[in-house]
């Protein structure tokens, strides 16, 4: 990464990218790889699969940066929504998950040897995960189901067997109490 | 729905965890909701915020490789070679790619799409088959119009045939005249008044309806001679009425007889008789 897009804000690379700036593209991702790419292996649960929509991601940022509007939302929520998007949509295309764990373990051993320290991460994932633990049981299955398993509410019903009420009712707790703990930290996560 | 209920769907919507219907209302109402809309971007930071929480305690990497093919894939990308001419492509061919509204997620905006497309094709469905069943309405009222008109026609035809039948029979010197049933219709009978002017109305009971294409006339015979009358139909009751006048000629000396003719008349008898007065 450049110097100057080392210190570029994330709008500021985008709007590189709209340019047709190539190594702007890369400082998004050397930014953004480590977190994209665990939240794609924590849904797909394959490094081949994640590696492609990540792949599939990155092109959809270069395509698209010029329409992205900062006025609308963060870079950050952006790029983790497509990246979610695309690989919950892998996850349907691919079928059972069960493949996918398959898979999955046959590719440990490389996952092992592509760990990385990454302090920033690492804090903001203690963060999130301390918030999710302050939060009732039940509604963090919730979240979990609809967030990494891309189901609905009525999917998480009849797979709790529990009320769609009540799932309603808990998932939108759920992210409210999420919303309370994260508090003002949530705009520094990226 | 009130506006508190599209509040408490904003969440979910965060998450893409509405179902169909719901996520449809809700698109709906954020085209209109500035401020539903900005409550659902700061619900989707939250949201993503969950991502952090997939992360392992051993932080993954892609593999070094990755990020040469992406910068190749960039590279040799099409949209690469003349970024410019598709800044200047329609908004249609813009509108696949980009999330209009605010930072949507991909897979809700092509969701909507596809809702929307299904959306529209039942609208019209709907509407190709409301608009079918208002035509066939539209004919079944047409057709029940006519009918009902025809019935006025023909109740005020009665009427009219019943005013002169008693103009008729209530004016001076009227005569009636009794016509039997012959052989052909034993328990047929009619009566024929008419006035010195030659007015006259026959009103007859007891003879079916005439067949298909065939029709009663009336004849007056002066002199041995059948003078044509009008023709006339029967109900189901065997009841008919006819409007006619008499020729100079049969006023003072005649026969009347009916027969079963085409229905639109003949010049001379061809059918039986079937009703005939004494002479």
């Amino acid at each position: 990464m450049q110097p100057e897009q080392a210190q570029a804000t994330d709008v500021d690379l985008l709007h590189a990218v709209a340019r047709g700036d190539e190594l702007a593209l890369g400082s998004l991702y050397d930014r953004y790889r480590v977190i994209l790419f665990g939240l794609l292996m924590r849904i797909l649960n394959s490094r081949e699969e994640a590696e492609d929509v990540l792949q599939e991601v990155m092109l959809q940022v270069w395509r698209r940066a010029a329409d992205f509007d900062e006025q609308r939302g963060r870079p950050f929520t952006w790029l983790v929504t497509l990246s979610r998007s695309r690989a919950i949509d892998r996850l349907r295309q691919l079928g059972a998950r069960q493949r996918l764990a398959d898979s999955a373990a046959q590719n440990s051993p490389d996952e092992a040897s592509d760990a990385v320290k990454d302090t920033l991460h690492s804090e903001q994932r203690e963060i999130v995960q301390r918030a999710l633990a302050e939060l009732p049981e039940e509604q963090t299955r919730i979240l979990i189901l609809a967030y990494f398993e891309g189901l609905t509410q009525s999917e998480i019903a009849t797979r709790l067997t529990t009320p769609l009420g009540t799932v309603k009712t808990r998932m939108r707790s759920g992210m409210i109490k999420l919303r309370e703990l994260l508090g003002e930290r949530i705009k520094s996560l990226r | 729905m009130a506006h508190q209920e599209y509040q408490e769907m904003l969440a979910a919507q965060a998450l893409n965890a509405l179902d169909p219907g719901d996520e449809l209302t809700l698109e709906a109402h954020l085209q209109s909701c500035a401020g539903c809309r900005s409550q659902l971007s700061s619900w989707e930071d939250t949201a993503a915020g969950l991502a952090f929480a997939a992360l392992e305690a051993r932080l993954l990497q892609p593999s070094p490789q990755l990020r040469g093919r992406i910068l190749q894939a960039i590279h040799s990308d099409a949209r690469a070679l003349d970024r410019t001419k598709e800044a200047a492509e329609g908004a249609d061919s813009r509108a696949s790619n980009v999330i209009t509204l605010q930072q949507r997620e991909p897979r809700r905006w092509i969701l909507a799409q596809t809702w929307g497309a299904i959306a529209a094709a039942l609208v019209f469905v709907v509407l190709g088959a409301s608009l079918f069943v208002l035509w066939n309405q539209n004919r079944a009222a047409r057709r029940e119009l006519g009918r009902l008109s025809e019935q006025v026609r023909e109740s005020q035809q009665q009427l009219a045939q019943q005013r002169e039948a008693i103009e008729i029979v209530a004016s001076p010197g009227t005569r009636m005249t009794e016509l039997v049933g012959t052989g052909e219709m034993p328990g047929a009978n009619a009566m024929l008044a008419y006035d010195k002017g030659g007015r006259a109305i026959l009103m007859a009971k007891g003879l079916p309806p005439p067949p298909e294409g065939k029709a009663y006339q009336l004849w007056f015979i002066a002199g041995g001679r059948p003078l044509p009358g009008r023709v006339f139909a029967t109900d189901t009751s065997g009841a008919g009425m006819l409007s006619d006048h008499v020729p100079t000629e049969a006023l003072n000396a005649a026969v009347f007889a009916i027969t079963l003719e085409p229905k639109s008349g003949v010049p001379a008898p061809t059918g039986a008789i079937v009703l005939k007065s004494g002479s």
